[in-house]
């Protein structure tokens, strides 16, 4: 939880193995890094049994890439395909049972802020649909209900990834799956709308065949966590594996849905506005000057 | 054996995409090199790949053809593949890598 967490103690450097000793002296702590550099800087993120070709793992991977100040970030997960990424990287990941991550990740908060005060440390929630809208429903409501000051990640697959394939909530209406043999009864559940009404100052929707977008909204999320109260970002996150998208089509199928139905969305309050404007320097919030009086 | 993504570099080095980077699901796979191809006249550098990270998606495949419109990027089975980037030989510099090729199932030399 500091720049120093990860330096060696004196004499030890030459014992480490190569990758840890890569990611001290090459990785993103205390550097600015950017997406556009990757391959040139080591990340934080290390080999995790994922699926090959997973979008999901690409998304965890550029939101590490993301995170605004990865020496004080700590991510929290649950059961389910991502977590076997999100807790292989270089910072501190705490599990939460199954749909607990929410009221985990609003105790951690709260604690850090107590023994820490004003200096930020970055909580962010990075879990599956069906632990974030079905399981943990209530918790995740919760806690923006309670305007806890952190960010929620939903990894939306559209379906139970680590337990082969049953429906969740924000699977589509009428989609067959291996457990779902009769398809879906219901809509896909309106998580982007609960989040604006429950309170969130910065909601999105993403997806990952937009690298860039997906770093900007990462920062702009956990920047606003920090201060202004919880952000929820929610991104498209395939499931090649019960969804049958042959992995070299991973990103067709991103284009197509993006395209469809996951269009890029923001939603940003005022308050939220301003202070990316005012502290962090994006233009793009600053208030629009007044038009020119025209000349009479 | 299985299918691990290779890169050429005479036709990435005469381009400046870098767009596979950005796209490969695994970290740390797909490197950049940027003074890959110098000796031959290229100014821009080229991207490698850690063969031994590589989990054979071909996604990077699909980005470089119908993405970047390079085609630099082909999948081949590991014991074929010649000498090739892995982990233990990179090396990470200011803003760059670059990697002393061996072969992935001989080792070095
Ligand atoms: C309390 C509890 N109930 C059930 C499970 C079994 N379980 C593990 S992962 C999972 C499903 C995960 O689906 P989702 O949250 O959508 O994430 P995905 O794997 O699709 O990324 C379930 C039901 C569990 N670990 N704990
Ligand atoms: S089961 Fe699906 S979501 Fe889980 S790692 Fe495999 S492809 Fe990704
Ligand atoms: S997408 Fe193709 S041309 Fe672009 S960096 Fe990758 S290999 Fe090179
Ligand atoms: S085949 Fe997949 S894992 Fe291998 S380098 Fe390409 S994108 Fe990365």
């Amino acid at each position: 939880m500091s720049l120093d967490y990860v330096k060696f103690t004196p004499g030890f450097g030459k014992f480490m193995p190569k990758e840890y000793r890569d990611m001290v002296e090459h990785g993103p702590f205390g550097k600015k890094v950017s997406v556009s550099q990757v391959g040139t800087f080591k990340e934080i993120l290390e080999e995790h049994p994922m699926c090959a070709g997973c979008a999901m793992t690409l998304f965890i991977r550029l939101a590490m890439v993301a995170f605004p100040n990865p020496e004080d970030t700590i991510t929290v997960g649950t059961a389910g395909c991502g977590r076997l990424a999100i807790s292989q990287a270089a910072i501190p990941f705490v599990y939460g049972n199954y749909g607990d991550q929410n009221g985990v990740a609003s105790g951690l908060t709260r604690g850090l802020r107590l023994r820490f005060g004003d200096r930020p440390k970055d909580v962010v929630v990075m879990a599956g649909d069906g632990g974030m809208a079905d399981i943990g429903f209530a918790q995740t409501l919760h806690s923006w209900f309670r305007k806890e000051k952190f960010t929620t990640i939903m990894l939306d697959n559209e379906v139970y990834g680590n337990t082969g394939g049953q429906e969740s909530g924000m699977t589509n209406r009428n989609q067959v799956l291996k457990m779902a043999p009769l398809g879906k009864k219901f809509e896909k559940m309106d998580m982007l709308g609960m989040a604006k009404v429950s309170g969130c100052a910065y909601v999105a929707t993403v997806v990952p065949n937009n690298p860039r977008r997906v770093e900007s909204v990462i920062k702009k999320a956990v920047l606003v966590a920090r201060e202004i109260g919880p952000s929820y970002i929610q991104a498209y996150t395939s499931c090649n594996i019960e969804y049958a998208i042959p992995t070299d089509k991973v990103m067709e199928d991103a284009k197509t849905v993006e395209t469809d139905r996951y269009k890029f969305t923001e939603y940003i309050t005022d308050e939220a506005k301003e202070y990316l404007s005012q502290l962090y320097g994006y233009k793009e919030y600053l208030p629009k000057p007044a038009a020119a009086v025209e000349k009479q | 054996m299985y299918l691990v993504a290779n890169i050429e570099t005479e036709i990435c080095a005469a381009t400046s995409c870098k767009l596979c980077t950005q796209y490969c699901p695994e970290a740390n796979t797909i490197l950049y090199d940027n003074e890959a191809g110098q000796d031959q006249g290229f100014k821009y550098g080229a991207a490698y790949v850690a063969v031994d990270r590589c989990k054979g998606c071909a996604q990077c495949v699909w980005v470089c053809d119908n993405m970047a419109k390079h085609n630099a990027i082909k999948m081949e089975m590991i014991d074929q593949i010649g000498d090739t980037a892995l982990t233990e030989n990179v090396t990470y510099g200011e803003k760059t890598s670059s990697a002393v090729l061996a072969n992935p199932v001989r080792g070095q030399g």
